[in-house]
């Protein structure tokens, strides 16, 4: 069990905000935070690394880290992190900067072993690709078996292909090795596949705790089916009337009738949904 | 968009499914739903929507209809287009439209006045986020 209860500042661009978390985790526990940039995300994993100050109290599994009086040094904590770009020594083989965290073969060529990297094994890491890269760094966060694993948008960096091949790495990795982790991450799919709970992070307080699918489906009444959008044009055809909006990075034309024409102005941020049994699925 | 205000009157579940009935001044509708809001429950009043595009018009009809709603009225209402038509009809004081296409609608021999029934699926009736 980790109980986290701290109190920070936060020197936003705009303004000051407080970040102020109380929460406990469960042990073996995956959590996903997700939220704006400078919500206090990444702030929150260094505080737990050890990284940032803070006021408050981190206990975990019984160990202290954090009270009024005493903060344990980071080197201390017993933390594998693994930030979005990779941090690894250069000058060193794949093996090496894995040995470096600690002497255990057995246990870097198991890592290496699950990660794929086995091959790889003694090539320098400024030969290896983005993908490559983010997995070695993996394996070294996990090599002195971290009693907290703290992800902060590792796989942001990654095409869609290469963050759903270490999506499943990541998930054999907590499956067997059972490690409380956190990953600070805005990709939905990733946060459904990887995370048994996601808190929602607003201005440094927490908005939202539940399952991805309860934290995460957007929904309106009893349409599953919503997207939020602007409303760009639109256009009067016979007795009807198509709105084309933005969702995203695509334009979709939606079906309107002229009372709907009437109370909607172009450039509103408007909500287009549907039933769940409406769309269909091609692929 | 059509609005119905229905007040609940039946929910069936299984798993995350649900057949919810409601009352519609006296005409008996349904709905089918995946997971429903926790404040959705029996008794309650809500707004129910569908598009005047998921909505079927029939006429002097004799037969069976698998579509779940069937809402008695008379049309109030008729605006062709050259491919569409807008029909409306109205029944205690809510309106309620139909878009059918305008060949539908010369092939009924469509007439304000004429006593309809309108046709919605129980997968195309939704509930507004009102509660």
């Amino acid at each position: 069990m980790i109980k986290i209860q701290i109190h920070k500042n936060l020197h936003g661009i705009n303004k000051d905000t407080d970040l102020d978390v109380n929460i406990e985790i469960k042990s073996g526990e995956f959590l996903a935070i997700s939220g704006k940039s400078g919500s206090g995300k990444t702030t929150l994993l260094r505080i737990l690394a050890g990284l940032e100050k803070a006021k408050g109290k981190i206990e975990v599994n019984g160990e202290i880290w954090l009270d009024e009086k005493n903060s344990l040094i980071p080197q201390k904590r017993g933390i594998g992190f693994v930030f979005q770009d990779y941090a690894l020594f250069e000058n060193m083989s794949v093996l090496q900067n894995l040995l470096f965290v600690k002497k255990d073969i057995n246990l870097a060529s198991h890592l290496l072993q699950i990660t794929e990297l086995s091959a790889l094994k003694n090539r320098s890491t400024k030969t290896l690709s983005g993908g490559q890269k983010q997995r070695v760094s993996l394996c070294r966060a996990m090599m002195n078996r971290p009693k907290l694993l703290l992800l902060d948008e590792p796989l942001s960096a990654l095409d869609s292909e290469m963050r759903a091949k270490l999506q499943t790495e990541i998930l054999s990795l907590h499956k067997e090795f059972k490690t409380t982790t956190i990953m600070v991450s805005h990709d939905p799919s990733e946060i459904y596949k990887l995370s048994s709970r996601v808190l929602i992070l607003d201005n440094g307080k927490i908005i939202k705790d539940g399952t991805a699918k309860k934290v995460l489906l957007k929904t309106s009444g009893s349409q599953k089916f919503s997207f939020s959008g602007e409303l760009l044009e639109i256009k009067k055809v016979d007795v009807i009337f198509i709105a084309i909006v933005s969702i995203g990075q695509q334009l979709v034309e939606v079906v309107i009738n002229e009372s709907e024409a009437k109370c909607l102005k172009i450039g509103q941020t408007v909500n287009l949904s549907t039933k769940a049994f409406s769309p269909s699925i091609s692929y | 968009m059509n609005k119905m205000s229905a007040k609940i009157t039946d929910i069936q579940s299984l798993n995350n499914l649900n057949l919810v009935s409601f009352d519609f001044n006296g005409i008996s509708l349904s709905m089918v739903s995946l997971d429903l809001n926790e404040n959705i429950k029996i008794g309650i009043n809500v707004t129910l929507s569908a598009k005047a595009t998921n909505v079927a018009i029939a006429k002097n009809f004799n037969g069976e209809l698998s579509y779940s709603n069937q809402i008695k009225a008379k049309i109030s209402s008729i605006n062709n287009g050259q491919i569409l038509s807008s029909i409306k009809a109205e029944l205690n004081n809510t309106i309620l439209e139909s878009i059918i296409t305008f060949k539908s609608c010369k092939r009924m021999d469509l007439q304000v006045g004429d006593d309809i029934l309108l046709l919605i699926k129980a997968s195309e009736l939704s509930m507004l986020a009102d509660f």
